[in-house]
């Protein structure tokens, strides 16, 4: 029976495979929004059928990831646009607070249950001391980032600074919208719902700027990000013993490398999609590694999370404490990267991870005065020197912290720097680079790409922008080459897909 | 239209000397008003008008004019 066999292949080719979300730089995905982008094209000056068909496709999208917990995520939907109708439609302030507190509950709830119900058992346990076996509960991904995508829904209409939306699945599609449903940005319902109403326009410059950013998505995350985990950073981490200093120090350098080319380029394809079907989302790094302090840096790197910690935890606790004015902020600061490490993942690292930024940063509230004083005495202050001395001090301080971020182990951290304080031999790092040059010319090649003036990239995508079709298409054509050339292997998943 | 006293209780607190503040002037548009100083100028308005802001109030608030306005309702102008 031949024709059974078939559908059997196209079933298994497209149905939902556990563990195997369809990922943007994947061949399938490809061959599917192409098919997605000719349809959409037919049919996008009817609002109905677009909205419908994004729907359709980003559900479908959501599926393979998720399964049959898709279904949460419509749960999700209901639970808020009613709520956000019901806080928008009373005009008591004690009742609208009722309702946030209930949507919050509620959010909080789903997710903490998925998230977090195993962790909490486990701590409870080990106080305890008695034997815990974890719950079979499926984390369905994605939820974290689409929950806060619907709380920005429910913040900004207690604030009223929007007003709810009347189209229920104007809502669902802000929710499920295939692009950013499981690793976001975590995009603003505020801008993103009254773009649905709009017809889809893709300008000369959105079409420049969407061919540029998929190339850079492929090349930071195939390239890049898959090719020096594989083939370089998963051995080091995985027994740090064997390697000298110069290797570890690389491998914590590259590490940092890594987690931002694969997370950044993973929303440069993002973005590059949504332009494609006329959505402007929001971005989410800024060349991270250029910050001169640890504040700076949280304004360049996971800009969505980092703003949304900002506006709807940062600012209330600290406006509520304000009659504490610094200790205020600190305790503001803490509690906030606290949760931030919590979001990232059921776990102490992470938990340590977001905290370790909190302190720093209370640190550099503390000492800013005295500091201040210092660079002028020193007459160092707004100098070029310090600002390259800062870069390269809070680089490492978010390198170190990147490596809690991928530990859980404390053990493997303090073997790494063990073997670079005790067994550093300086001299294995000519014969890194002469026996990995292609391991080393990728590092190289990431950093300064990630280091070149905003100017360059201003140049590259008026360049792009100024092609013809065709040049753009075979620029296209010259990147997946160059990508599929280096996924020799299977691919890993993006890292921030546990979260 | 700001008014020249909250503008002098921001600019005081910020440390400058001038800058022209609007309604629509949003706080990352102004040197030094960032999100840990925003909690200081909050505080040097409720001192310097003697009034007290809801903390809902103040996170509500979009731009200078919609601070302008906050402090005219508490104040009874």
């Amino acid at each position: 029976m031949p024709n059974t066999i078939k559908f059997e292949n196209i079933w298994n080719l497209l149905g939902y495979k556990p563990n195997e979300p369809l990922l943007f730089n994947t061949s399938l995905f490809l061959f599917l929004f192409f098919g997605l982008i000719i349809i959409y094209n037919l049919i996008k000056y009817n609002k109905h059928a677009r909205v419908s068909l994004l729907i359709i496709f980003s559900f479908y999208f959501y599926y393979l990831a998720a399964g049959y917990y898709a279904g949460i995520l419509i749960l999700s939907t209901i639970i808020n646009f009613f709520l956000g109708r019901w806080i928008a439609g009373t005009e008591s302030f004690p009742i609208k607070r009722i309702f946030l507190v209930l949507a919050l509950i509620l959010n909080i709830a789903l997710l903490g249950y998925f998230k977090y119900t195993n962790f909490f058992l486990q701590i409870i346990n080990d106080f305890r001391g008695t034997e815990f076996s974890p719950l079979a509960i499926f984390l369905p991904i994605g939820i974290s980032f689409y929950t806060f995508k619907a709380l920005t829904y429910i913040f900004d209409i207690y604030y009223d600074t929007m007003k709810p939306t009347k189209n229920f699945f104007d809502f669902l599609l802000y929710l499920v919208f295939f692009p950013n449903v499981l690793m976001g940005p975590i995009d603003r319902a505020a801008k993103f719902i009254p773009q649905i109403e709009k017809e889809p326009f893709l300008s000369k410059d959105d079409l420049g700027r969407a061919t540029l950013l998929i190339c850079t998505g492929l090349l930071k995350t195939v390239v890049i990000s898959s090719y020096l985990e594989d083939n370089f950073l998963s051995r080091v981490f995985e027994f740090p013993l064997r390697y000298t200093g110069v290797e570890n120090l690389l491998a914590i350098y590259t590490y940092a490398l890594r987690l931002y080319c694969d997370f950044s380029g993973y929303t440069d394809l993002a973005i590059a999609i949504s332009l494609l079907l006329g959505f402007k989302i929001m971005d989410n790094f800024n060349s991270p590694f250029k910050a001169a302090s640890i504040a700076d840096f949280w304004r360049r790197w996971h800009i969505s999370l980092s703003t949304w910690l900002l506006d709807y935890l940062f600012k209330p606790i600290q406006i509520s404490l304000r009659g504490l004015k610094m200790w205020g902020n600190i305790i503001a600061l803490v509690v906030t990267f606290f949760i931030c490490g919590l979001w990232h993942g059921a776990g102490w690292n992470f938990i340590l991870w977001g905290t370790y930024f909190g302190v720093l940063m209370s640190i550099a509230i503390i000492i800013q005065k005295p500091k201040i004083k210092l660079y002028k005495a020193l007459k160092i202050y707004n100098t070029k020197i310090l600002k390259f001395f800062q870069i390269v001090i809070t680089f490492h301080f978010i390198a170190f912290s990147f490596l809690i971020f991928r530990l859980s182990n404390l053990q493997t951290i303090k073997d790494m720097i063990n073997q670079i304080t005790d067994f550093f031999h300086a001299e294995v790092f000519l014969q890194f680079i002469e026996k990995m040059p292609l391991i080393f010319g990728l590092i190289v090649i990431g950093f300064i790409s990630h280091f070149l003036p905003v100017k360059f990239y201003t140049w590259m995508k008026k360049t792009v922008t100024a092609l013809p079709l065709a040049g753009k298409i075979a620029l296209l054509v010259i990147v997946i080459w160059i990508a599929a050339q280096f996924k020799s292997a299977d691919i890993q998943p993006f890292v921030y897909f546990q979260f | 239209m700001i008014s020249q006293e909250l503008k002098k209780v921001i600019l005081t607190q910020l440390d400058l000397d001038d800058f022209d503040l609007q309604d629509e002037t949003m706080a990352t548009q102004v040197p030094g008003w960032d999100s840990l100083n925003h909690v200081n100028i909050i505080l040097a308005v409720e001192k310097h008008f003697n009034i007290k802001f809801k903390s809902y109030e103040v996170l509500r608030l979009k731009d200078v004019g919609d601070l302008q306005k906050l402090v005219d309702t508490k104040t009874g102008k």
